[in-house]
C-alpha cells in the first residue's frame, strides 16, 4: 500500500532526512550518470551506517559506486552502472558484485519503467515485448510468459517492484515538499509515484509562490515524507543552473577507486565522507567557494563550459 | 601528402551512413561516436530525421560542444522538446523508433551482444550493464552495432581474448538468434535486429541466417587481420568492398561538435593514430559503396 505525506513542514536536517532510510530497504536513486545524483544525502547515508540497501535504477555512476565502497548496499536491479567511455567501468561496484558481496540482478530501463509503473498504478505486474530470447530470462526466473488473451501476442511479465525510498536530489522545493526539478527528470518523477515515501534534498528551499513563479513543481507534495535544503547536494554531478559536473573530483575519485578497496578508504571515502561531519565540511574538503565559483563558471558562455570538461595537463 | 582525416572520422561516416532520413534515431549514453555520427547525419543526408539524444532525451538538439558524459544540459541545447525515460521507451515499445546503436563487451556471430558479466556459468567479471539496451534491442525497427576493440591482440600465452566471439557469455541485446534456441522472427519481437556492425577493421551485415558477413574493409586494414581478430571463421560477403572516407563537409561538422577530442578516448590507443591521406581519399571515391 502507499501512504500520503500532508504535514505542512517537512523540512528537517541532512541525518534526520536519511533516517527515513533504514537497513535493507529498496532504494531508487535520482539523476543518473553525471547529474543530480543525490551525493550529500548518500554521504550521510555512509555516515550513519546504513547497510544491505536493494538499489533499483536505469543509468547510474558515482552514487552506486559510492554506496558499494563503502559496503552499503546487498542487492542491485540497476542496468548499468558507470562511468561511461569516459573513465570507464565503475570500480567499487565491480568488486561487490565479483566478490559475492552484492547480489547481481540487473535490469534493463524498460523493465524498471514497468515494474515502477506496476507499483505506481496499483497492479501487480506489468507486460513487456521484449526480452524474450536474451539471458535476462534465467537471470530472473520471477519474469513469466503469458499468451495475449486479445491478441496470441507472446509477452513477458514483469512484477511491480515498490522501492521503500526514492531518494531525489532537486533544484527547488518549498517547506511542504514539493519539488521542481529542472532539466531531464530521467526517472524521478515515476519513481517518487511509484515508491512508499520521496526525501528530497534541493538546492534552494523557496516559498509556494516562488516554486510557482520558477514554473511549478513537477513532484508534488504528498509524495514527499522530508525534505532538507543542501546547496551543492549533488556534487561532484551536476545540478544547473547552479553548477556543472566536476569532472576533475571524479578523476580523483576514479583513481582511488581503481586502486582497490583499502586506497579507495584512505583516499576518498575517510577524507571526503567519513570525516566530514557535514555538507560546510564537505564543502571546505573540495576546496570551497573557488571550486563552487568554478563549476558556477559554465553560465559565463560555452569558452566557459567547454573549459571545464578540458583534459587536465 | 597531406592528412585527410582519422580513424575516429572515418567510423562516425560510416555510422552516419546507417541512418535513414525521416527516422526516429536513438543514441544511448557513453558513446560519443554515434552521437557523432547522428548530428552528421541530420546535418547531411537526414535532415528529417527525428534526433533523440540518449540520456537527456532532448529532440534535434543543437549542443555547442560533445561533453565528456552523456546527462550535461550542454547536450540537450536547442532542443525543440525533451522526453523522459517512460516516453522515450514506449517510443520503441510501440515501434516508433527506427534506428539505435548498440555495443558489447562481446559480440557474436549472430549479433546478440553483451555487457552484463563475463563468464558463461558464474559471473567472472561484472561489466557495466546495457541501460535500456535489452529492451531497445527487441523493439527498435533497425539495429546499427558498433566496437571499437575488435582487434584482439595475443596476450603473454599467445592466447587471444576476442571482442567478436562465437557465443556471447550472457545475451544483453538481441541479435538474430535467441539464448532459448528461437531465431529472432520465431520470438515476433517487433524489430527486425541488427542490420550492421561497424569495427575499427571494416564494415559487416548480415546474411540471410542472420549471421555476420564482412563486406567491407578501410583503406588501410586487410582481410587477415579482420580474421585473424574474429572469434569464428569469417563469413566474407562476394564482393569486398572498401568503405568510403568523409568529405570535407563531414570532417568540419565533427570538428565544430567536438573541439574536446571526446570521441577520441572511446578508440582503442594504437587506432587513435590512425589517419588515411588526401590520396587515399581521392582512391576511395571511386570504390563501390557496401552502405546502399
Amino acid at each position: 500500500m502507499s501512504s500520503i505525506y500532508p504535514a505542512s513542514d517537512k523540512r528537517v536536517g541532512l541525518d534526520e532526512l536519511v533516517s527515513h532510510v533504514k537497513d535493507g530497504d529498496w532504494l531508487a536513486m535520482g539523476g543518473g550518470l553525471s547529474s543530480r545524483e543525490p551525493m550529500a544525502a548518500i554521504r550521510a547515508l555512509i555516515r550513519a551506517g546504513r547497510k544491505g540497501l536493494k538499489v533499483v535504477g536505469s543509468a547510474h555512476g558515482i552514487d552506486i559506486d559510492l554506496l558499494c565502497g563503502a559496503g552499503a548496499v546487498a542487492h542491485t536491479a540497476e542496468s548499468y552502472v558507470g562511468f561511461e567511455q569516459d573513465f570507464g567501468m565503475a570500480p567499487n561496484y565491480r568488486r561487490a558484485c565479483e566478490s559475492g558481496a552484492i547480489e547481481v540482478a540487473d535490469s534493463c530501463c524498460y523493465t524498471v519503467v514497468q515494474q515502477l509503473r506496476a507499483a505506481a498504478y496499483g497492479v501487480p505486474f506489468l507486460p513487456v515485448r521484449s526480452m524474450r530470447g536474451t539471458s535476462f530470462e534465467a537471470m530472473h526466473p520471477e519474469y513469466l510468459p503469458m499468451t495475449c488473451p486479445f491478441t496470441g501476442d507472446e509477452l513477458l511479465l514483469v512484477p511491480a517492484l515498490q522501492p521503500d525510498v526514492a531518494l531525489i536530489h532537486a533544484q527547488y522545493g518549498d517547506a511542504h515538499g514539493n519539488l521542481r526539478i529542472e532539466g531531464p527528470p530521467v526517472a524521478d518523477i515515476l519513481s517518487a509515484r511509484a515508491s512508499k515515501k520521496v526525501i528530497a534534498t534541493v538546492e534552494r528551499i523557496v516559498t509556494n509562490d516562488e516554486l510557482q513563479k520558477l514554473g511549478g513543481a513537477n513532484v508534488p507534495y504528498f509524495y514527499v515524507a522530508a525534505i532538507t535544503e543542501v546547496a551543492m547536494g549533488a556534487h561532484p554531478t551536476a545540478c544547473y543552473p547552479f553548477y556543472a559536473y566536476d569532472r576533475p573530483h571524479t578523476a580523483r575519485y576514479y583513481e582511488a577507486a581503481k586502486a582497490g578497496a583499502d586506497a579507495f578508504r584512505t583516499q576518498y571515502l575517510v577524507p571526503y565522507v567519513l570525516d566530514c561531519a557535514d555538507q560546510a565540511a564537505y564543502l571546505a574538503r573540495i576546496g570551497g567557494e573557488t571550486t563552487q565559483a568554478r563549476l558556477a563558471s559554465w553560465n559565463e558562455g560555452t569558452e566557459a563550459w567547454q573549459q571545464l570538461y578540458a583534459e587536465v595537463a | 601528402m597531406a592528412v585527410h582525416c582519422t580513424l575516429g572520422e572515418a567510423m562516425i561516416y560510416t555510422l552516419a551512413r546507417t541512418i535513414e532520413d525521416k527516422t526516429l534515431v536513438f543514441h544511448g549514453f557513453g558513446s560519443p561516436l554515434v552521437q557523432l555520427a547522428m548530428h552528421v547525419a541530420k546535418r547531411t543526408h537526414a535532415p528529417d530525421m527525428v534526433l533523440v539524444a540518449g540520456a537527456t532525451y532532448g529532440l534535434n538538439p543543437r549542443p555547442p560542444f560533445l561533453t565528456p558524459t552523456s546527462n550535461d544540459w550542454v547536450l540537450d541545447r536547442s532542443a525543440e522538446a525533451c522526453l523522459d525515460i517512460e516516453e522515450l521507451f514506449d517510443l520503441g515499445a510501440s515501434g516508433r523508433i527506427g534506428r539505435m546503436f548498440l555495443s558489447g563487451l562481446q559480440i557474436d556471430r549472430f549479433g546478440n551482444a553483451n555487457v552484463t558479466r563475463l563468464g558463461r556459468d558464474s559471473l567472472d567479471t561484472k561489466l557495466p550493464g546495457g541501460g535500456g539496451g535489452c529492451n531497445l534491442s527487441c523493439d527498435v525497427e533497425r539495429i546499427t552495432l558498433w566496437t571499437t576493440a575488435h582487434r584482439s591482440m595475443p596476450d603473454r600465452n599467445g592466447k587471444r581474448r576476442y571482442r567478436i566471439v562465437e557465443q556471447c557469455d550472457f545475451v544483453t541485446s538481441l541479435g538474430h538468434h535467441g539464448v532459448d534456441g528461437r531465431t529472432r522472427t520465431q520470438l515476433a519481437h517487433r524489430g527486425k535486429g541488427p542490420q550492421w556492425l561497424v569495427t575499427e577493421l571494416g564494415l559487416f551485415d548480415f546474411d540471410a541466417s542472420g549471421h555476420l558477413r564482412l563486406c567491407a574493409l578501410y583503406p588501410d586494414t586487410t582481410l587477415d587481420q579482420v580474421a585473424e581478430s574474429t572469434g569464428f571463421p569469417l563469413v566474407v560477403a562476394d564482393k569486398l568492398g572498401t568503405l568510403p572516407l568523409p568529405g570535407a563537409e563531414v570532417i568540419a561538422i565533427i570538428r565544430a561538435l567536438d573541439p574536446l577530442g571526446v570521441h577520441v578516448k572511446e578508440l582503442q590507443l594504437p587506432d587513435r593514430a590512425r589517419r588515411f591521406s588526401d590520396a587515399v581519399f581521392m582512391n576511395t571515391l571511386n570504390t563501390s559503396d557496401a552502405i546502399q
